[in-house]
């Protein structure tokens, strides 16, 4: 039994110190095999990074931070383990910087002869290299919460701004600006109108310059070919045989307006019986009107038109009642 | 150390709490001393104190661990990258988790253990017994007990971190959207080897407050089996409270 219980506690012992010892190690990462090699880097300040930290090259985790101390003329120098088969830049440099909002650091290893954009982060590392020594030069970018103080300093000077801004534009002067905006906007509207009205005014001047223009050229042309018609009748006699037709054409006129005065006087004649038949014609059709004379009781009475309709009537009621019994009006006998 | 300089260290709880306590102790501690009379009976305790209680520690280390990684994926989906379950997980079983509730599964189960059988000795007049043979009773009951668990606890306790840590895993990969790299890399972004020791440290200090809670009202026990029950109670009790007190304490002292 003693032994028993000697055996049970030692390997219970051992197994729990074994769990420790190799969690420990492998939580820690530490390079048991001797796969990873160190260098040191300086930096002036090494920010939130701590020793566990990843070390990354080109994105990809090569090591991480074993140790961070303080060393003379006021640098940080930082031990980095990074492992043996990776293939480092010519001269590298290291810059600390947070590797997401929550706290997580990391070392990233960069070739020194291609600087980051930063002028501070150059500066940094040039003085961090001016300092020799094998380590390599370190820079640290500000962190999260630098950067969120220096936003909020921004955002501070951006409301001292706002609110002088603010000041200048009180409400009376706010009123002011709105009112002559206002008489602005007025006064281009009615030069807007008067432009167009004057617009419209040249146009039409202009249409007319260019139709009085069109009507002068035309008039000249036609006085042109006047005076070139006339050039032209001067140098061939037609003027004469114009004149003499024309007198001619003169006796014609002076014919027919003799003819043309008999026969006026002829048409006057003619027009007095033509009244007196007119007369006449009113007479007998105010007496048919008026029921007077056979024309006028036929006109007006409807005696006739009833005793014509009832003929009628009574002739087609015979007419059917022959075509009904014939033999009543026809009797057509050989014998 | 004469017999009967002994058999005079002993005298009832007639002072306070505090003061008995504070009295017991420095006679346990004095016991040690007496290294021929502890020595061949720790072994025998470590087994029954230490190595009996594993099973009841991984069965609640394995529950901690799932409870963890659930719990904390619930607490860190779409606010923080889920790979934090492994930090979280691996933080709260080392340092706290795993050694305080370690702790008091095992003062249930040893303090309750040590109370009863002290107790029925003390009532059973076994423990006068045990003086009239010229045995130091402190160097005989107490020592071996207190030694035992306060070096078992640790061995207890760190079965129950790596099996906790162990299921947290299982759970984050199995039923979180999470891979066994980023729980990794979230258990070691945060680690520190202070973690580890820092739970043992305290593992350690809450078995010797379990044992020592645990002979102390054995060793007081009166009238009889009520009398036993009633100190086995008390001794559950104080356990318990000793070690949240000392949880406290360590905290404020190495954190």
């Amino acid at each position: 039994m003693r032994r028993t219980n000697e055996f049970a506690v030692g390997l219970a012992v051992l197994l729990a110190l074994a769990l420790v010892v190799a969690g420990a190690l492998w939580l820690s990462e530490t390079d048991v095999n001797q796969k990873q090699v160190n260098a040191q880097a300086r930096f002036r300040t090494v920010g939130g990074l701590g020793v566990g930290a990843p070390v990354t090259l080109r994105g990809v985790r090569v090591g991480r931070v074993e140790a961070i101390r303080l060393v003379a003329d006021e640098w940080v120098e930082t031990e980095l383990s990074i492992d043996k088969n990776v293939e480092l830049p010519a001269k590298p440099a290291v810059i600390s910087a947070s590797a997401s909002l929550f706290g997580e650091w990391s070392a990233t290893i960069v070739p020194y002869d291609e600087p980051p954009s930063d002028p501070n982060l150059r500066a940094a590392l040039a003085e961090s290299d001016r300092a020799g020594g094998a380590a390599w030069p370190g820079a640290t970018l500000p962190d999260i919460g630098q950067l969120t103080a220096q936003a909020s300093r921004i955002a501070g000077d951006v409301g001292v701004v706002t609110q002088r801004i603010s000041q200048a534009f009180d409400s009376t002067a706010l009123k002011n600006l709105q009112k002559s905006v206002q008489d602005l906007a007025a006064i281009s509207g009615r030069l807007v109108t008067f432009a167009n009205a004057q617009t419209t005014r040249i146009d039409r001047v202009s249409r007319n310059v260019t139709t009085t223009s069109d009507a002068f050229a035309g008039v000249a042309r036609t006085f042109q070919g006047a005076v070139a018609r006339l050039d032209t009748a001067t140098k061939d006699d037609q003027l004469k045989d114009i004149l003499n037709n024309g007198r001619a054409s003169s006796a014609d006129l002076r014919q027919a307006a003799a003819d043309l005065r008999s026969v006026m006087t002829a048409a006057r004649e003619n027009q007095v019986s033509l009244i007196r038949v007119i007369q006449q014609a009113d007479t007998l059709m105010s007496r048919i009107q008026s029921g007077n004379g056979t024309l006028g009781m036929l006109a007006t009475d409807s005696t006739l038109y009833r005793e014509t309709t009832a003929t009628v009537i009574q002739f087609r009621q015979l007419l059917t009642d022959i075509q009904a019994n014939p033999k009543k009006y026809l009797k057509i006998s050989v014998f | 150390m004469t017999h009967d300089s002994r058999l005079t260290t002993y005298s009832p709880p007639r002072d306070g709490f505090i003061t008995h306590i504070g009295r017991r102790s420095l006679e346990t501690f004095r016991a040690v001393a007496d290294v021929p009379t502890w020595s061949p009976l720790l072994v025998g305790q470590m087994r029954r104190l230490g190595v009996d209680s594993v099973p009841i520690a991984l069965f609640i280390a394995v529950f901690t661990g799932i409870v963890l990684s659930l719990l904390s994926s619930y607490i860190f989906t779409g606010a923080v990258p889920l790979y934090f379950v492994g930090a979280l997980v691996g933080k709260t079983v080392m340092m706290e988790l795993g050694p305080v509730l370690t702790g008091m599964a095992l003062a249930g189960r040893v303090g309750a253990s040590i109370a009863a059988e002290l107790g029925t000795m003390k009532v059973t007049e076994q423990v006068d017994a045990l003086e009239t043979l010229a045995y130091d009773r402190n160097a005989y009951l107490v020592v071996p007990r207190v030694l035992a668990a306060t070096l078992m606890f640790p061995v207890v306790t760190a079965f129950a971190m790596a099996v906790g840590v162990t299921s947290g895993w299982i759970t984050a990969v199995n039923l979180l959207d999470l891979s066994t790299p980023e729980f990794f890399k979230g258990l070691r972004m945060f680690y520190q080897f202070k973690d580890i020791w820092f739970g043992l440290v305290k593992s350690a200090s809450f078995g010797a407050a379990v044992a020592l809670m645990g002979c102390l009202q054995g060793l007081d026990s009166k009238s009889g089996a009520q009398g036993v029950g009633q100190s086995t109670t008390r001794a559950v009790v104080l356990g318990c409270e000793a070690i949240l007190v000392l949880d406290a304490f360590w905290a404020l002292v190495l954190l």
